[in-house]
């Protein structure tokens, strides 16, 4: 019986040698080739008898297969080696600069998509009017007639056309998209109408145009209790806080009775306002109950149905949110503030992602 | 509106804590928005009398004086002009803090001589605009005294914002009514003696226009002395930032601050005849107290004599008849004057005054007669002389407005329950007087509220004195949808369309939507879009496009190093100023560096494919799927005619342009780069409300795709889309990318030549292609092109 003793030394020796791809493959001719020493043992198998030939036949698999498992682990731990000294030699300086490829979206585009989200999800649709509107919409449906001492507050751009006699106006407010969409539409209405608004003023808090959103909900029922409603869960969505103290107090606004102001709390940390809680309020938005005369100017029956309006300053909620401290920058085309405040155009506010 | 504290408890007898009425004040609509401890303030300053003054060894204008200050004497330097011995002054010692400008003030060495303390001038203070020399007091005041005391200081100053319907509080008097109405205390009502009067008047007054004056109320006062008004009373209009002026003039003011009634007085000897209160005629001028002299116009009341006019009614008195020291028999008036004709009046003259104000939100009828018996007991007091009788023209009407409401009316609008009971009690509180039969409730408002109508202002009355930190909070999701869409199709193509633009590298600009004048001519007709009372020169047309500001931006970047620019804005701009003249535009611009210089990249520029690219991928991505798109040469006057295009949608309307702006236009505006810019009029984009889900059939081949390039030489002016049209159109179904690209001109070419090469990609549903089908469409291809275009195949 032979042992193949000297066949397994043979092979021991052989796979010390191996350097490279070539050395690997030298070695499979050499044992397994088709004149390989292994194959030629194979043959020679038939020449012996049954016992005999079983017993030689395993032992001589065996060798096979630990020939084909050195050549398994030693191909693999030089692809190994030879993978490793190729990425060796491919290093990039990862530390080199290079371009950012998106732009930005302008801060009062992204509060606008913002608030459009939030009341979005609480059903109100968005509304729109030009911004030359005519004196009638801008003021006198929203009955403040001629010489209403509140007209004096509002310092009027007025441009060449005129509409019924009356010269028109850039409007001074959002407020007339509430007369434009009660005359398209009847009662129930649920709006929002975010825009331009214009005041010939010009100064450190002043900015001749600006951004106002308004809001309308005419049906039924709906009251003051539902405004304080309205206007805590959006404002509390919007600044992205649980805690947060609002004050209601008495004001005056010609198109709403009773009319409100809302404050909301702060403090102040350093240089940064924390928006919802302490002592100290700010003032954010006027709101009120559509005053009847308002609803009869549109044909809407005061006595059928009610609700409420309220309008607030795109830019303040931007400045107070994302802590912009100068009114006038919005305008100001400056690139390094645009690329400053301004916002990646792929986060789009929903009510399934961020807001922000 | 300004008050102080004290002037506020001649009418309300509280036990509140100030802080308390502070609050109150607010919560009951009356907004605080300054509040002012002038005791405070003012504590530090004393009385001190100058016991020395000579020179200043090093500088001519200062003074060296010693003051005596009560406890000790002391050095000061000072640089008054009227600084003189014996003078006594207002002492500001080291550690006090002037008002005016919030100045600490040390001990410190001015011109090497050592001064401890300052004497203070008026506008120093922060009482009055007078700094021309320091305050001289009178002989006989303490040295050592409080100057706050001397000066009625002592106080807090309260101001409130009083909204245009709140006329009822713009007296003292009504703001203490409405905080005893709000359960702040009690309402003090000030005994007024009523003169009878000793003789006629010997003014009579006509009212020739009931309309624009329902009443006046005229008195006489004979042998009066106009003289300094007495401490109290300077005091009080101090406190409140009114400078006094005379006895008559501060008893006025007084009342109308006091009692929210104007009132005017005449030097009676100036007036000729009788008061005639008339409308004035175009052309009459008057000279009024503010030493201006005002053209009038037909409509506007004026109360004039026989012979001229001497004020306009409710707005300002005139010089020819104001009162001086001289002045000894005066005319006293009340007048109604009527709200619309003050306040248009008012606004055509841009006169501002106190009278106005309030005569235009309103004033309280009743207020006519009780202002005449107040100031007549003021001026008997402080003036002497006799009163006539009181002489009245036109009638005080009574007319009292009647409202009628019901508690369930009430409830339904503020949202929570409100009881007969507590609705009759608040309005009550408010002196509106209540029936009730059944559910009605009838009110009866007083006359000095001028702003209450109708019912809803009655709900406002209630929740103002109950309180709007009471309004419940309630839900407002609804259970049925109101609205399908938040947005409609058109304000969705926005939005996608700003999000785009900014993705592909681009920043969003807002500005103005209005612009220059200068350089936007050939932008549209800028007489069509201006603004009667523009802001400034630079901002006075409503922008006919949205280019003119973004390439001043563009101007201003480039001064702070900017050297690449993406911009865009998506805005309106407008073909007129009609309301309906509006268009939505998306405006970018690509200008400077498009690659910078790096270590990996050669810098490259912008130019008008890039803007071509960016155009036609918004509109790819607005209308998704098939659409045909064309691009024609023809552009608008601001494109560079020979490298621009327009770009329609199906062949119907443009829908935007590309391009790169016309050279003389990017000198108007002092750009020197090639600027590329794109202009989508999104209003012109079709619009298809209801969108189809399914998208088209795909058909994919599995068979060989193989690809065929082709050069052509052909004449410069074709088109590169004519040799992609000729190579497509051998077989749309074989044929499924023709693209261009090499490009090159060459005079070796020959004159006026370019060579143009196309690869072709070719693939069929059924088979893989065979060498023969595949040389049998290539010359077919080669055949059309040339055919075409006039070229020929380079081999």
């Amino acid at each position: 019986m032979k042992d193949f003793r000297e066949l397994e030394i043979e092979i021991k020796k052989a796979s010390d040698k191996f350097t490279n791809i070539e050395s690997i493959n030298e070695f499979r001719i050499k044992f397994l080739g088709k004149k390989g020493i292994i194959s030629l043992e194979m043959k020679e198998l038939a020449s012996l008898s049954g016992d005999e030939r079983k017993k030689h036949a395993e032992k001589l698999n065996k060798i096979k297969d630990s020939v084909l498992e050195i050549i398994a682990s030693k191909t693999e731990e030089l692809n190994s080696e030879e993978l490793e000294k190729k990425l060796n030699s491919e290093t990039l300086d990862i530390t080199l600069s290079t371009s950012k490829s998106y732009g930005t979206i302008h801060p009062i585009s992204q509060v606008i998509e913002e608030v459009i989200t939030i009341f979005g999800d609480l059903d109100f649709f968005v509304a729109e009017g030009p911004e030359v509107e005519t004196d009638y919409n801008n003021f006198t449906a929203l009955n403040t007639s001629e010489h209403h001492p509140a007209r004096q507050m509002h310092d009027t751009f007025y441009v060449e056309t005129e509409s019924d006699g009356m010269p028109n106006v850039l409007r001074t407010h959002t407020s007339p998209v509430q007369i434009r969409s009660m005359l398209k539409q009847k009662p129930p209405i649920r709006l929002i109408a975010p825009g331009k608004t214009f005041r010939c003023d010009n100064d450190q808090t002043h900015s001749p145009m600006f951004h106002q959103v308004e809001g309308l909900v005419i049906d039924q029922e709906s009251n003051m209790s539902h405004l304080k409603g309205c206007l805590e869960i959006f404002l509390k969505t919007f600044f992205e806080t649980d805690k947060l103290n609002m004050r209601f107090r008495p004001s005056h606004f010609p198109f709403t009775e009773p009319s409100a102001e809302v404050d909301i709390g702060y403090t102040k940390k350093g240089n940064q306002l924390i928006i919802g809680e302490g002592e100290d309020w700010l003032e954010i938005l006027g709101c009120g109950m559509v005053h009847p005369n308002v609803l009869e100017n549109v044909n809407i029956n005061s006595n059928e149905y009610q609700g409420y309006a309220f309008g607030m300053g795109i830019e303040r909620l931007a400045m107070l949110k994302y802590g912009i401290s100068d009114l006038r920058t919005f305008f100001d085309s400056d690139l390094r503030w645009n690329k400053h405040y301004g916002f990646s155009p792929l986060n789009i506010p929903s009510i399934i992602g961020d807001l922000s | 509106m300004k008050f102080s504290y004290s002037w506020l408890t001649e009418h309300l007898k509280t036990n509140a804590h100030f802080e308390e009425i502070e609050k109150k004040l607010t919560s009951i609509g009356l907004e605080v928005e300054d509040i002012q401890d002038t005791g405070k303030a003012y504590q530090d300053f004393i009385v001190g009398q100058v016991l020395e003054e000579k020179k200043h060894p090093n500088a001519d204008k200062l003074k060296l004086c010693k003051v005596d200050i009560g406890k000790e004497k002391v050095d000061v330097v000072c640089g008054a002009p009227n600084v003189e011995k014996g003078m006594k002054v207002v002492y500001a010692p080291v550690g006090s803090t002037i008002p005016v400008n919030h100045m600490k003030i040390k001990a410190a060495k001015i011109r090497g001589v050592e001064s401890y303390g300052m004497m203070c001038s008026e506008y120093e203070l922060g009482i009055s605009n007078e700094h021309d020399g320091i305050i001289r007091l009178e002989e006989k005041e303490t040295i050592g005294r409080s100057f706050s005391e001397i000066y009625g200081l002592n106080d807090i100053v309260i101001e409130i914002g009083i909204t245009p319907n709140r006329q009822d509080c713009l007296g003292v008097k009504g703001i203490a009514r409405d905080l005893a109405s709000a359960g702040i205390g009690e309402l003090l009502e000030r005994k007024i003696s009523r003169e009878k009067g000793s003789f006629k008047s010997p003014i009579k007054i006509e009212i020739k226009d009931n309309k624009i004056c329902s009443a006046f109320a005229g008195r006489y006062f004979r042998n009066v002395k106009n003289n300094e008004s007495p401490e109290w009373l300077k005091n009080k209009l101090k406190s409140i930032g009114l400078r006094p002026i005379s006895a008559l003039v501060d008893i006025t003011n007084f009342v109308m601050y006091d009692e929210n009634r104007p009132l005017h007085v005449y030097d009676a000897d100036k007036i000729d005849g009788k008061i005639i209160v008339r409308k004035a005629n175009d052309g009459e001028s008057f000279l009024a107290l503010d030493e201006k002299d005002y053209q009038l116009k037909n409509g506007m009341c004026v109360i004039a004599d026989e012979k001229k006019v001497l004020g306009l009614g409710g707005i300002m008195g005139g010089e020819s008849t104001g009162c001086s020291t001289e002045t000894k028999n005066v005319l006293l008036e009340s007048a109604l004057f009527d709200e619309v004709n003050t306040a248009k009046t008012g606004r055509n003259l841009s006169i501002l005054s106190d009278a106005r104000y309030r005569f235009e939100r309103g004033i309280d009828p009743n207020s006519t007669l009780k202002g005449i018996d107040l100031a007549t007991q003021l001026i008997l007091e402080i003036c002497g002389g006799e009163c006539s009788e009181v002489e009245l023209a036109g009638n005080i009407k009574e007319n009292k407005n009647e409202v009628s409401t019901s508690s369930s009316y009430i409830s339904k609008r503020l949202g929570f329950e409100v009881s007969d009971k507590e609705l009759i009690s608040i309005l009550s509180s408010l002196g509106i007087e209540t029936s009730q039969k059944g559910d009605v409730i009838k009110c009866s408002i007083p006359s000095w509220r001028q702003d209450i109508h109708g019912e809803a202002d009655i709900s406002e009355e209630v929740i103002r004195i109950k309180g709007y930190e009471n309004i419940p909070t309630s839900n407002i999701r609804s259970k049925s949808k109101i609205n399908h869409n938040i947005l409609n199709y058109a304000q969705k193509k926005l939005m996608k369309t700003r999000h785009f633009i900014a993705s592909i590298g681009y920043d969003e600009l807002v500005t103005f939507s209005f612009t220059d004048s200068k350089n936007c001519e050939v932008f549209g007709d800028i007489n069509k879009l201006k603004i009667v009372n523009p802001i400034s020169e630079e901002l006075n047309i409503l922008r006919p496009n949205l280019l003119p500001n973004l390439l001043q931006a563009i101007k201003k970047n480039k001064n702070r190093n900017f050297d690449s620019f993406s911009i865009f804005e998506i805005g309106s701009q407008f073909r007129s100023t009609s309301p309906e003249d509006q268009l939505n535009v998306a405006c970018g611009i690509r200008s400077g560096i498009k690659i910078e210089k790096s270590w990996k990249n050669k810098q490259t520029e912008f130019d008008i494919y890039d803007a071509k690219q960016d155009l036609t991928s918004l509109i790819d991505h607005l209308i998704p799927g098939n659409k045909k798109i064309s691009i024609s040469n023809e552009c608008p006057s601001w494109y560079h005619p020979g490298r621009s295009g327009s770009i329609k949608i199906n062949n119907s309307v443009v829908v935007g342009y590309f391009g790169e702006l016309h050279p003389r236009v990017a000198g108007q505006f002092k750009i020197k780069n090639r600027t590329n810019i794109f202009e989508l009029y999104l209003d012109e984009l079709p619009n298809t409300e209801k969108k189809n889900t399914n998208k088209p059939v795909l058909n994919l081949s599995d068979f060989q795709v193989v690809t065929r390039d082709f050069a052509f030489v052909i004449d410069k002016k074709v088109k590169g889309d004519e040799v992609i049209t000729s190579a497509f159109k051998v077989d749309k179904e074989l044929i499924r990318n023709v693209e261009i690209f090499d490009l090159f001109e060459d005079d070796s070419l020959g004159k006026d030549k370019k060579s143009i090469a196309i690869k072709v990609t070719l693939q069929s549903n059924e088979k893989t292609l065979a060498e023969n089908d595949i040389s049998e469409i290539s010359s077919k291809i080669i055949e059309s092109v040339e055919k075409s275009t006039s070229g020929t195949v380079r081999s």
